[in-house]
């Protein structure tokens, strides 16, 4: 659980993918004292990309976190970033919002992403999850995209459909558009 | 005791096999009672289970025709003493949420049509076939009566695409 009166911080390690790395990382936190709240890690490409959101719960230095992680991402061949959060920042963010899965594929070129999430941003579109991946041939590489997003309430899903619809003609790529919004059951 | 608080994880009973009931005295029609009171007082709800309000018994009451997702293929209001899947069809993936599990939701995957056979409160046994966000809503309620969460059938943290990671 995260509260608002404890210390935290997000901290982000990347480094080339082996064994160990989770467990080695989480070991290092753990005899810190330091609790993992939400986390996300994956791999890209050759690389791990680790991303969480930790708290202490006694007072604990940004500066004295990063010193006591150091080692150990060094020793994986890591790099390390910490970052403090201020109190609201930590609380967990609730949404009502209608939640959109965009799939866009298509043959590789510049600007994929910048194209749809600019559409996105003006739109006040928040996007909570994006993966993008390269994939198919040397000579044929295609670009994959899926985000997830959630329309504030004067947007519609059709709405950001037509929106990229003209997007999809000019990039030549394929775009689409689904609710996934979470049933309460 | 019409509306009753949802338990939520790590309460045990949610963890429980429920067990089947013999009778349907008092007791059981009470609890049925409870059970609607509670679905209908929480936000958007389309279902609960006895086990959600500490009573470890096979009865769970659905009611998906006042959702967008439901209200144009459903059965109405469900109240089902010891209901059964007695067939299965088709599989649909749903992102669920539950009122026992605050703060989390995951794609789980369920079967799209069910034919589900229940005892009803007056004692009159029921056979309905379900299907669409009424299926998917029975089979999470009944799942409450196994013990078994949504968390349990989680089918991918991720979106398929990036599942596989060696295409060799």
């Amino acid at each position: 659980m995260t509260s608002s009166d404890t210390p935290h911080y997000a901290i982000s390690v990347v480094g080339k993918d082996r064994t160990g790395i989770v467990s080695g990382i989480t070991e290092a936190l753990y005899r810190l004292g330091c609790n993992i709240a939400d986390s996300s890690c994956t791999m890209l490409a050759g690389e791990f990309a680790m991303i969480m959101i930790v708290s202490h719960p006694r007072p604990f230095s940004k500066s004295r976190l990063y010193d006591e992680l150091r080692p150990t991402c060094e020793a994986l061949g890591m790099s390390l970033a910490v970052r403090s959060l201020h109190a609201d920042e930590a609380l967990r963010q609730h949404t009502e919002a209608e939640i959109c899965l965009i799939s866009v594929y298509g043959a590789d070129q510049p600007g994929i992403v910048y194209r749809v999430t600019k559409e996105l941003a003006s739109r006040d579109v928040n996007i909570m999850d994006l993966n993008t991946k390269l994939v198919g041939s040397d000579e044929e590489p295609v670009y994959v995209m899926m985000l997830e997003a959630a329309l504030p309430a004067e947007v519609s899903p059709e709405q950001i459909e037509a929106i990229l619809a003209d997007l999809k003609k000019e990039l030549n790529v394929e775009i689409g558009v689904r609710i996934v919004t979470p049933v309460s059951l | 005791m019409p509306i009753q608080p949802i338990l939520r994880y790590p309460h045990p009973v949610l963890k429980r096999i429920a067990s089947r009931v013999e009778v349907i005295d008092g007791d059981i029609c009470s609890l049925v009672q409870d059970l609607l009171d509670t679905m209908v007082a929480g936000p958007g709800s389309v279902g609960v289970a006895a086990p959600q309000i500490g009573a470890s018994l096979r009865v769970c009451v659905v009611d998906v025709s006042t959702s967008r997702h439901g209200r144009d293929n459903n059965h109405g209001r469900l109240c089902m003493i010891n209901p059964e899947i007695t067939a299965r069809s088709g599989a649909a993936v749903m992102r669920e949420g539950c009122m026992s599990v605050p703060d989390y939701t995951g794609d789980v995957e369920r079967a799209t049509t069910i034919t589900v056979t229940f005892t009803e409160p007056d004692g009159t046994t029921r056979s309905i076939t379900a299907s669409g966000f009424e299926a998917v809503a029975i089979q999470h309620e009944m799942d409450h009566l196994d013990g078994i969460l949504f968390l349990d059938r989680i089918v991918c943290i991720t979106t398929g695409l990036f599942r596989r990671k060696n295409y060799a």
